[in-house]
């Protein structure tokens, strides 16, 4: 029963994705993306060679995927709790852990969807590329990213500064003492593993194909931290 | 009146539907500081009940409240509905609920929103566009229902409110200052349909500021103050409590003011005809009216100065402090 009516929900969720992020992700793609092949495609007035297609590609979505991810899980719980939208929405039959579950992955479909557009653009401007190891791309950030924005957003209300500081300081942990022998560098290795995502853009992008550990690193560290997100929705009380 | 829910029908009716067992709430920052909203509050409404809660701000109402939905837990105690704890039974059945604060999103249209919490209710998606229309009516929402909520003014977000809390005929209702930024004409009505609402099988609870409207709708009334039950009022007429508190009346006269006097010794002018009289009883009060108007005169109007509830809230209220 609830099952049925947070299927039927799901329609009005993918509304508002589109309207409130969806739009924008793929306004912002169009911009930033003609930004950055407006030179090279002046440099190169005659077809582009695949080899080149698959750099730009790569180079455009390791940085443009990142973005889109952030505003994909930007807000997907605090908006509710910070504005007290979740006040008639949660008194009606309705557990929160399903709702926000369901809307995790209903974000990461209007995520495909927009990146299926912008690339649908690159493919006309540029030529032909691997969309599909795009999407896997997309998905496998926004599961890695967006699974410990979503613990994060059911945790605190202030989650895309906390999530941004996380993302970047792992980086920057990870940079300074990932390579020593005490005990920072083991510590380090329990933080996002950040570290792996440009290899994997790298190699998916490229070739179709990543090493299974980064992906499963990346993965599984972001479902757990989903997992961690839907059991702070279990336990914390949602003006808590 | 079409658009008020029909009763719930159930097949084993039980008397208590809420439960407060000495249910505490602390409130605590990082810097380790706290301050207890609600102290060892232990409270019963049963099933059928319209039940008020008063207290003055801060009292710690929209803290039990929102422990009611769920959206709070209890630092120490137990709240229980139909021996559920609270969010479980809003998970499974649902609460008709209006918040103080109405929170909708500023960019959704008025008569989608209902849509969306219709949907999220239950409601068969072959109901929902009928059952919207039929609260959209029942509120006077109609020359609004396409307005974003940004637009729409105080009352008519106040009425939107109480739409989604009436979209489905749930066994609980708890409205929170539902009167609040309605004009005269419209707090009227919502009485109307409160009386509609008020079922063998439906609990109503009322948080509010306005005693009148307590006095008016509810059996009984908690009157809360520093997190505490100071009182539990019954809002039926108690005659030997009357008895013995003095009562101040305003007695309007359309003529004879100059007999006014011998049948209130007391009484002070207070306008055009308007005299303020205080009496020890009611008895005492009819008894010099019956003076008044045996001998000639015309009396237009007989307000008690403050409600019985009034009275109540004023002395617990002072006395918590």
């Amino acid at each position: 029963m609830s099952r049925a009516r947070l299927a039927r929900y799901s329609l009005w969720q993918v509304r508002d994705f589109v309207m409130e992020k969806g739009i924008s992700i793929v306004i912002i793609g169009l911009l930033w993306g003609y930004l950055q092949l407006l030179p090279i495609r002046r440099s190169f007035p005659e077809a582009l060679t695949a080899e080149l297609i698959t750099r730009l590609v790569t180079m455009l979505a390791s940085t443009l995927v990142l973005i889109a991810v952030f505003i994909a899980v930007n807000g997907l719980i605090s908006t509710d709790r910070k504005q007290g939208y979740y006040r008639f929405m949660f008194a009606k039959p309705v557990s929160p852990v399903r709702y926000y579950g369901q809307l995790f992955f209903v974000h990461l479909a209007g995520l495909l969807s927009g990146i299926l557009v912008l690339a649908g653009v690159f493919f006309a401007y540029a030529g032909q590329f691997n969309v599909w190891s795009l999407l896997l791309y997309t998905s496998l950030l926004y599961v890695a990213l967006g699974g410990i924005g979503f613990f994060i957003s059911a945790a605190t209300k202030h989650d895309w500064v906390a999530l941004a500081a996380v993302w970047l300081g792992s980086a920057v942990l990870r940079a300074l003492y990932s390579s020593g022998q005490d005990w920072r560098a083991k510590a380090v290795e329990l933080l996002p593993p950040v570290h792996r995502v440009d290899g994997v853009a790298q190699s998916l992008l490229a070739t179709g194909t990543a090493p299974l550990s980064d992906v499963a690193w990346l993965a599984g560290y972001g479902a757990l931290f989903f997992v961690m997100g839907l059991i702070v929705l279990q336990r914390r009380p949602l003006a808590g | 009146m079409d658009g008020v829910p029909a009763a719930v029908p159930r097949s084993e009716p039980s008397a208590l539907v809420i439960e407060f067992r000495n249910v505490g709430k602390t409130y605590r920052s990082l810097l380790g500081n706290s301050v207890k909203a609600v102290e060892e509050f232990s409270l019963e409404v049963a099933e059928g009940e319209i039940f008020g809660i008063a207290g003055p701000n801060g009292a710690g109402k929209s803290t039990l409240i929102a422990m009611l939905l769920g959206y709070l837990r209890p630092t120490t105690g137990t709240l229980e509905i139909d021996g559920l704890p609270a969010r479980t039974y809003v998970e499974r059945n649902g609460i008709g609920y209006l918040s103080e604060l109405i929170a909708i999103n500023p960019k959704w249209r008025a008569d989608r929103a209902l849509v969306r919490f219709a949907t999220l209710a239950g409601i068969p998606e072959s109901q929902v566009a009928t059952r919207v229309d039929e609260v959209i009516a029942l509120l006077g929402l109609d020359e609004h229902r396409e307005k974003k909520i940004k637009a729409l003014s105080k009352g008519n977000l106040q009425r939107l409110g109480l739409a989604q809390a009436l979209l489905r005929p749930e066994r609980i209702l708890v409205l929170d200052e539902p009167t609040h930024g309605l004009d005269p004409v419209w707090t009227q009505r919502f009485r109307g349909i409160i009386e509609e609402l008020r079922s063998a099988d439906r609990t109503i609870l009322i948080a509010s500021h306005n005693l009148d409207e307590l006095q008016r709708l509810a059996d009984r009334v908690a009157i809360i103050d520093h997190g505490r039950l100071q009182r539990l009022v019954s809002t039926g007429y108690d005659h030997e409590q009357e008895q013995e508190r003095a009562t101040r009346f305003r007695v309007v006269l359309a003529s004879g003011e100059e007999r006014m006097r011998e049948a209130f010794p007391g009484a002070e002018p207070a306008g055009k005809g308007e005299y303020a009289v205080t009496v020890r009883s009611i008895q005492e009060l009819n008894t010099s009216l019956a003076y008044l108007i045996a001998r000639g005169a015309q009396v237009a109007s007989v307000v008690p100065e403050r409600s019985m509830l009034e009275h109540q809230f004023r002395e617990a209220v002072g006395e918590s402090k």
